[in-house]
């Protein structure tokens, strides 16, 4: 029952602010409609534009990394610990 | 089977293995050697695939660096072709990939920093939805708060982690100063993701917080799921966390259990 009171407090207090604030809650419009096909910011769908696998395919050779690239080089290695085993 | 369907199977399976068309095939390209011409559209068909995988997963790629994430990605692309013409679609099975790759295994937070990232990725082009209506919330008596069923935005996922995936993920976003100190500390996380308008948002719940959110997203009952998440801690904050959630846009609707 003490839970009971909790939510009632809970909703209680979420109304007031509720109210009181309407303009940031109930009803607003969204800020702008989401139109499909927009990619990501920066992020081109089909990447065409700044990729070095544009569609004039002027690579003939994959690209394939060398073994030596088989070792993860980035920011993991500034993660204390980083390197324990799964817990 | 028409000629033409077994012609493009034929081109398709050698897109995707590398090996080369079957001697049935005939293929006619102007400007190169057929062969020249199948690693041309291969190696863009691979490095599209990449790059797709290189914006779903940019904390991966740079918590591995871009070499070894090229790398990755080529082991991924090999086992799992793309099967939608979307492409965002593509990389759905990065955090299982990544478990089971054998020169990752040692940082072993990396599948679940893959999920939190799939997981925002899918939050970003999940459906919209409208948000709470506190009025409509206002007419409802006091004695059936416990009976609401709340539903939350299409957007919205947990995570949960034996590792902070939070923290990482936060370290690695554009607007991050780039000197980050993440310790493992062993500590399990949970981390909600949702997206308000346009932004991806992730935040930490804990351990009630999860198990509330957890509850109310089966279904349950607001009375039901409190209950559940002040079992676990008498401490759990209804009050803190419903404002979070309404302001987040989380929670959009809610309906009252029509049984009592």
């Amino acid at each position: 029952m003490n839970n009971r009171r909790m939510i009632a407090a809970a909703m209680g207090s979420l109304l007031l602010l509720g109210l009181a604030s309407s303009s940031a809650m109930a009803g607003d419009k969204p800020e702008m409609e989401k139109c499909f096909g927009i990619a990501k910011a920066g992020k081109n769908d089909c990447s065409s534009n700044k990729s070095a696998h544009s569609c004039a395919g002027q690579a003939t050779k994959d690209r394939d990394p060398m073994d030596f690239v088989a070792v993860p080089k980035g920011t993991c290695e500034r993660i204390a610990d980083g390197q324990l085993k799964k817990m | 089977m028409s000629r033409l369907h077994d012609t493009l199977s034929d081109f398709t399976y050698c897109i995707i293995t590398g090996l080369g068309l079957s001697d049935e095939t005939t293929a006619v390209c102007p400007n190169y050697r057929i062969e020249t011409a199948l690693d041309i559209y291969r190696n863009n068909y691979r490095g599209n695939l990449h790059d797709a995988l290189s914006h779903a997963y940019p904390v991966i790629e740079q918590l591995v660096g871009k070499d070894y994430f090229r790398y990755l990605s080529r082991h991924y692309v090999d086992r799992h072709p793309s099967v939608s013409g979307n492409l965002h679609q593509y990389g759905a099975e990065m955090a299982e990939f990544i478990a089971g790759f054998e020169s990752a295994k040692g940082l072993a937070y990396l599948p679940d920093v893959a999920e939190l990232e799939w997981a925002c990725h899918c939050a970003y082009f999940a459906e919209d939805a409208g948000k709470l209506d506190v009025m409509a919330l206002a007419k409802i008596p006091q004695a059936q708060y416990a009976d609401l069923i709340l539903n939350t935005h299409p957007s919205c996922q947990m995570v949960r982690s034996d590792y902070p995936i939070a923290s990482i993920w936060n370290a690695h976003q554009p607007d991050a100063d780039g000197d980050f100190h993440v310790t493992l500390d062993g500590i399990p996380s949970h981390t909600l993701v949702s997206r308000k308008d346009h932004a991806v948002k992730i935040s930490a719940l804990s351990e009630p917080e999860a198990t509330w959110l957890a509850w109310i997203r089966s279904g349950a009952s607001l009375g039901k799921s409190t209950d559940a998440a002040v079992n676990q801690c008498a401490a759990f904050d209804l009050h803190g966390l419903l404002l979070k959630l309404i302001d987040d846009g989380v929670l959009i609707h809610f309906t009252l259990r029509s049984t009592p």
